[in-house]
């Protein structure tokens, strides 16, 4: 375990050189709310909800959704990866006597850890220029159930994504692959419009995949919304994480036996 | 017991050919056909621990893909392989822990990090002991003298920097084999002449086994006392190195500098490579240097005289030709 904690410190510390991405990011966040303050106003002209949800709980769900959109970026892990395996320098993953689904994981999470740093302090600095009164829950075990959810939804992402990675080792271009993941996970983590607008029936169905419990519920937790769902969220996210880990134990040693692509 | 032992190991690559035209390539999404390579073939290898052994061929010829068998990287096709008692493709981590693979055209370290980092994250994946660590890294660092590099990310060193600090990463656990293919390319004269000396200090200090592979025969000669050569993926020789340069080596090349312009005979078997006023440069068979240099000296005003090795751009074609 250990070697993976210094892994994730490694790729922390690495990220504390000046970067221009973090700070576009920040921009970005500000953008963002400033877009969502606007939109939501004309929507809300008249109206006292929307979807059950008042301006200020709307506002909030909106910033803190796209927070935690805007963290996960374990995309790179699949592109990392793929390109790696594709110009055979993926082989210094091989030979070191780590596990590489722990070694990736563990990355993610190392630069997850700083840029999620700033950009929660970004995202509180603009809730308190703007003084947007932020809806909140209050119900500290619903807030720690989210917290531990966004964590296994990040977790879950880099799984995901180290998954598609070692699908390079069968299908050599996987570009397609990236393209569907990434138009399903827009729509279905409830970052494009907040799930609470669709049908009833395609949210039951959604409860069952993962994609749910990685932005939606946990904005919604921390809004103080679905508390009721926690628990079970917690628990099917869990499971889908654990079918990952060993997916992808399984796969990578079937695939890299047959692969003859790597090193050199 | 041996630290390598290879028996008939055979590697057959699968390209895929690709067809011509747009038609060609619609039909190979459906249907694909391959082409075979055999990069090695029926190749036999034993080797014992503490021994330094030299891998040449030519391009092409099946080293690196050897070396990637033996370090686990890809699977054999057939035969028996066996690196200290284990199948190398099982990747089992008590067999990682105990080897280290550098490769000259392909890095090991991880761009983003700074050398330092990369130490320590080294010393945590291999459980290193927090004194061992030290006194390794001290040693490498005052050996390779770069410690002012220690701090800046790795993707910003320049190749012989990079090189050494491979050579540091590798060597930090104490492996029981280093692999090493291509490890001079690209440097400079100073660099390579570091490396090689730090190579033989591992060499005789530690015990460590080593596998070279190389393009410069300067590295294989004062380095590996044996050598294995491969062509077509299949050896070709195997055993010592200064026998097997001997044994290729044909001629030698003389060269006289005259105190006035003379006219000397030169023996018919000998072939002058050039001739002025008051210089010859002569190509002598080997057997015969000692008699021409004994026909010269004291018939001729010799002003100085120099007896050099054939080129060993020839020496190397025929022994990669076995003739
Ligand atoms: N992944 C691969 N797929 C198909 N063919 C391959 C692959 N890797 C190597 N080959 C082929 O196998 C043969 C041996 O290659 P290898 O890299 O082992 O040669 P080498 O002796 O290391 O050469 P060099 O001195 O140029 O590095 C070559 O003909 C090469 O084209
Ligand atoms: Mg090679």
């Amino acid at each position: 375990m250990k070697k993976y904690l210094e892994i994730a410190r490694a790729y922390m510390k690495a990220q504390l050189i000046w970067r221009a991405d973090v700070f576009v990011d920040v921009i970005l966040s500000v953008a963002k709310i400033l877009f969502a303050w606007i939109l939501w106003s004309i929507l809300f002209e008249g109206k006292e909800q929307i979807a059950g949800l008042e301006f200020h709980t709307m506002i909030s769900y909106y910033i803190i959704s796209s927070y935690l959109f805007q963290m996960e970026k374990s995309a790179e892990i699949s592109q990392q990866m793929t390109g790696m395996l594709r110009n055979g320098t993926f082989s210094k993953y091989m030979v070191i006597p780590v596990q590489t689904q722990g070694y990736f994981v563990a990355m993610e999470a190392g630069k997850l850890a700083f840029s999620s740093g700033i950009g929660f302090l970004a995202t509180v600095l603009w809730f308190c220029l703007f003084r947007i009164s932020i809806v909140h829950t209050v119900n500290l075990k619903i807030l720690l159930c989210g917290i531990i959810m966004v964590i296994l939804g990040l977790l879950f992402m880099a799984l995901l994504n180290y998954f598609l990675g070692i699908l390079t080792l069968k299908f050599e271009e996987i570009s397609t692959f990236l393209m569907i993941k990434d138009n399903l996970s827009a729509v279905v983590t409830g970052a494009v419009i907040p799930l609470a607008l669709l049908p009833e029936w395609m949210i039951a169905g959604m409860r069952f995949l993962p994609f749910y419990y990685v932005t939606y519920l946990p904005s919604m937790l921390f809004i103080g919304k679905c508390e009721d769902e926690a628990v079970t969220g917690l628990f099917v996210l869990s499971i889908w994480c654990i079918f990952f880990i060993v997916l992808n134990q399984v796969t990578y040693e079937h695939y890299r036996m047959k692969y003859d692509g790597a090193g050199i | 017991m041996k630290m390598i032992r290879t028996e008939n190991i055979t590697k057959k690559y699968k390209r895929y050919k690709k067809q011509e035209g747009v038609i060609g390539s619609i039909k190979g999404l459906f249907h694909r056909e391959y082409e075979e390579k055999i990069a090695v073939d029926a190749f036999n290898m034993d080797v014992d621990e503490g021994e330094f052994i030299g891998l040449i061929g030519p391009n092409g010829a099946g080293k690196t893909t050897l070396v990637k068998m033996l370090t686990g990287i890809i699977a054999p096709t057939g035969g028996e392989i066996q690196v200290m008692g284990f199948y190398p493709n099982k990747l089992e981590k008590a067999f990682k822990r105990q080897y280290a693979v550098v490769m000259g055209q392909k890095s090991q370290l991880f761009f983003e990090l700074t050398a330092e980092d990369t130490l320590r994250l080294f010393k945590e994946i291999y459980r290193i002991p927090e004194d061992e660590y030290r006194k390794n890294k001290n040693f490498f660092v005052e050996l390779f003298q770069v410690q002012e590099i220690m701090d800046v990310q790795v993707r910003t060193l320049s190749l012989g920097e990079r090189m050494k600090m491979e050579l540091i990463v590798a060597l930090l656990h104490n492996p029981k084999i280093l692999f090493l293919d291509e490890p001079t390319i690209g440097l400079d004269a100073v660099a390579s002449k570091q490396i090689r000396t730090f190579l033989k200090n591992i060499n005789e200090s530690r015990g460590t086994t080593i596998l070279l592979t190389s393009h410069y025969m300067e590295d294989i000669k004062a380095l590996c006392k044996r050598s294995i050569v491969v062509n077509y993926g299949r050896k070709i020789y195997d055993g010592d190195t200064d026998m097997l340069f001997e044994q290729y080596q044909k001629s030698k090349k003389m060269t006289i500098y005259f105190e006035h312009s003379v006219e000397p005979d030169v023996p018919e078997y000998c072939r002058i490579l050039e001739k002025t006023n008051d210089k010859l440069v002569l190509e002598i068979p080997k057997q015969n240097t000692e008699k021409v240099l004994e026909s010269y000296i004291g018939h001729y005003p010799i002003r100085d005289i120099g007896i050099e090795e054939e080129e060993i751009g020839s020496v190397v074609e025929r022994i990669y030709k076995g003739v």
